[in-house]
């Protein structure tokens, strides 16, 4: 099943990726900018606050960069970030013994409850925007039948995963760059990963051409909620409870990494590495302003102007609708 | 998306018969089911409760209608909702006759929006999703950079009355509804500008080449949209009786909800008003059920979530189509 064609770089050969170049260029502004705000920024223990404080986002929007390539969107994640989070703290408790098994099978139920979305959207034809805003709404509401407040326990070990440090380097942090140089390995060496930019760009022709179109869109739906669930996890570890509220801001959260880092709403263009780039640039933005002592609130109209200046630069006139 | 081929034989009788009674069969189904488990659903001081409860997610509905027939889809509005009650309190009149001001103020800043929405969306190609996402973070980061988080000021009294009381014995709400609902339908389904913005939602390719202006048709449902978010927005507050920051938080995707249940396709150019309208019926009603049968709160979520897919995909079967985004 090999897709030769479709493995080409999308802005030409030897060309430059504007969105790619956009997004670093503001990343290193906003860094460079860092030393002037505050002596502390330009730490080594500032830059590692601010990795560790990416994980959650980088889970969630590596997720969602793989389905938005494929042309979808998945506005479960916050829901299964929740989701994950309450079941494990819920059903570990004091009960350490069930702590692995509990990891596994959270990541496991995350990932098969991306998988049907994808199935449920394939075979009823309904675009994945609609299922994934009922899944999500199902899932929350049997969240909240479950819990109305922070409920369960998970051992004090697995505070390592959100809190530790390996050579001074966060771990979740360490597993995110890794989680994202694993998908970013997978979408450029194997055909599975070259037949989801296949789909992306057209169904229609990635069918013709032999891929299996549905089971390519199941397995990214699949990988959406297995990093949701992921993201569920550090939450647990980071707070040592299932907090039925904690995902909510995570499914817009998880949008702006990824059309920042130039991948196109629609599918086909783009990829994990400006992702990974935008999701630095929102973390570093907000440890900046932080520092600034810029609220909270201010943050979010510069998070949603960041959204439309970098979309409206990225956009090519020949793509419309 | 890869949507499974259609089943759709055009000019079955039986077949558009069942489409077309589809929704309002589900609707009275659903209200006899309702009154079959507690007969006083179908009181006139319950229908009346429900009503005045489901009036401004009504008039939203009618707006993000617009903006789905021509592709698109507003996820700016519940925040714009929230963001006009907060202008409203910061007249702090007590006079009612500051409603026409705060009204119009009101209007046309959410005219301003969805013009900003529009402009996006068709002069800067930025995806619907993502303009109206965009200004619904920035609306939301104004709002609580204006009120540090708690909202002061006060209402006129008359709010109160436009949110929750009757004129002969008719919610007052529902009446405003019904106006624009009728101004609307009209301009939708028996103008020529209802009919272009048909034609630009089914393909704005083929509207271009017929000599519509599609990239006015297109603001113009944008602007319509967040027009009725703000006075869906301000009968809201009326009906709630304080202003809180978040003010019809979950209106974006219930609006959307609603319509896509009645039928309009979010791939455009297909739906009415009046089915949009019934699918808000429909949630509304079902709501009502969750509450009559005593369930949680939460129970509502979770029937939500079904409704959502089960009905959106025995429509797509119906209409023949999901959407490539």
């Amino acid at each position: 099943m090999a897709v030769p064609a479709l493995n080409l770089p999308r802005h030409g050969a030897g060309g430059v990726d504007p969105p790619k170049l956009v997004v670093a260029a503001l990343l290193l502004l906003v860094i460079v900018a860092g030393f002037f705000v505050s002596e502390r920024f330009g730490t080594f223990r500032n830059f590692m606050n601010v990795l560790e404080q990416s994980a959650a986002l980088g889970f969630v929007s590596l997720g969602l960069t793989l389905v938005v390539l494929v042309g979808g969107i998945d506005l479960s994640i916050g829901a299964v970030v929740t989701g994950a989070a309450v079941l494990l703290a819920g059903t570990v408790g004091a009960n350490e013994a069930l702590m692995v098994p509990m990891l596994v099978g959270v990541l496991a139920a995350g990932a098969a409850f991306g998988a049907l979305n994808g199935l449920v959207s394939i075979r009823t034809g309904v675009d994945p925007l609609v299922v994934t805003i009922g899944s999500a709404a199902l899932l929350t509401g049997f969240v909240l039948l479950y819990t109305l407040r922070p409920t369960g326990a998970v051992p004090i070990w697995f505070e390592a995963f959100a809190y530790g440090r390996l050579f001074g380097v966060p771990v979740a942090g360490l597993v995110m760059l890794l989680s994202f140089l694993a998908v970013g390995l997978f979408l450029h060496y194997t055909p599975l990963g070259r037949a989801v930019y296949a789909v992306g760009g057209s169904a229609e022709a990635a069918r013709l051409a032999g891929i299996r179109v549905d089971r390519t869109i199941i397995a990214v739906f699949a990988a959406s909620g297995f990093f949701a669930s992921l993201a569920g996890l550090y939450f647990a570890s980071r707070t040592g409870i299932g907090d039925p509220r904690v995902g909510d801001p995570m499914t817009l959260a998880a949008i702006t990494p990824v059309v920042v880092g130039g991948t196109v709403l629609g599918g086909g263009r783009g990829g994990v590495v400006g992702t990974l780039l935008g999701v630095l640039l929102i973390s570093f933005l907000n440890n900046i302003l932080n520092y600034m002592n810029v609220s909270t609130f201010l943050q979010w109209v510069i998070q949603g102007s960041i959204i439309i200046l970098a979309v409206s630069l990225y956009v090519k006139r020949s793509n419309r609708l | 998306m890869s949507a499974r081929s259609a089943v759709l034989p055009s000019g079955s009788d039986v077949r558009s018969f069942a489409a077309r009674f589809a929704l309002p069969a589900t609707l009275a189904g659903l209200v006899l089911l309702a009154t079959a488990l507690q007969p006083a659903f179908l009181s006139v001081q319950n229908l009346q409760d429900i009503l005045t409860q489901a009036a401004p997610l009504g008039i939203v509905v009618l707006g993000q209608t617009f903006v789905i027939l021509v592709r698109g889809l507003d996820l700016s509005v519940a925040s714009l909702m929230a963001t006009v009650a907060v202008i409203a309190t910061a007249f702090d009149a007590t006079s009612d006759a500051a409603i026409p001001v705060i009204f119009l103020v009101c209007i046309a800043f959410g005219a301003l929006v969805g013009l900003a929405n529009g402009l996006l969306v068709t002069k800067r190609n930025v995806s619907p999703f993502l303009a109206t996402l965009a200004m619904m973070i920035v609306l939301q980061g104004l709002r609580f950079y204006y009120t540090q988080g708690a909202p002061a000021g006060s209402l006129p009294a008359g709010f109160r009355y436009l949110g929750t009381g009757q004129f002969l014995g008719i919610p007052v709400n529902i009446i405003a509804f019904a106006i624009l609902f009728a101004g609307l339908a009209f301009l939708l389904h028996r103008s020529p500008v209802g009919r272009r913005i048909y034609i630009v939602g089914g393909n704005p390719f083929a509207a271009e080449l017929v000599g519509i202006r599609s990239d006015r048709i297109t603001i113009l449902c944008y602007v319509v949209c967040s027009a009725m978010a703000a006075v869906g927005g301000l009968f809201l507050v009326g009906f709630v009786g304080t202003v809180d920051i978040w003010v019809g938080r979950g209106y974006e995707l219930d609006s959307i909800v609603a319509a896509v249940i009645g039928g309009v396709a979010l791939s455009g150019g297909r739906g009415t008003l009046a089915g949009a309208v019934t699918g808000a019926m429909i949630l509304v009603v079902l709501f009502n059920i969750v509450i009559i049968l005593g369930l949680p709160v939460q129970a509502q979520l979770v029937i939500k979530g079904i409704v959502i897919v089960a009905a959106a995909a025995l429509i797509v079967r119906r209409n023949g189509a999901g959407r490539q985004h």
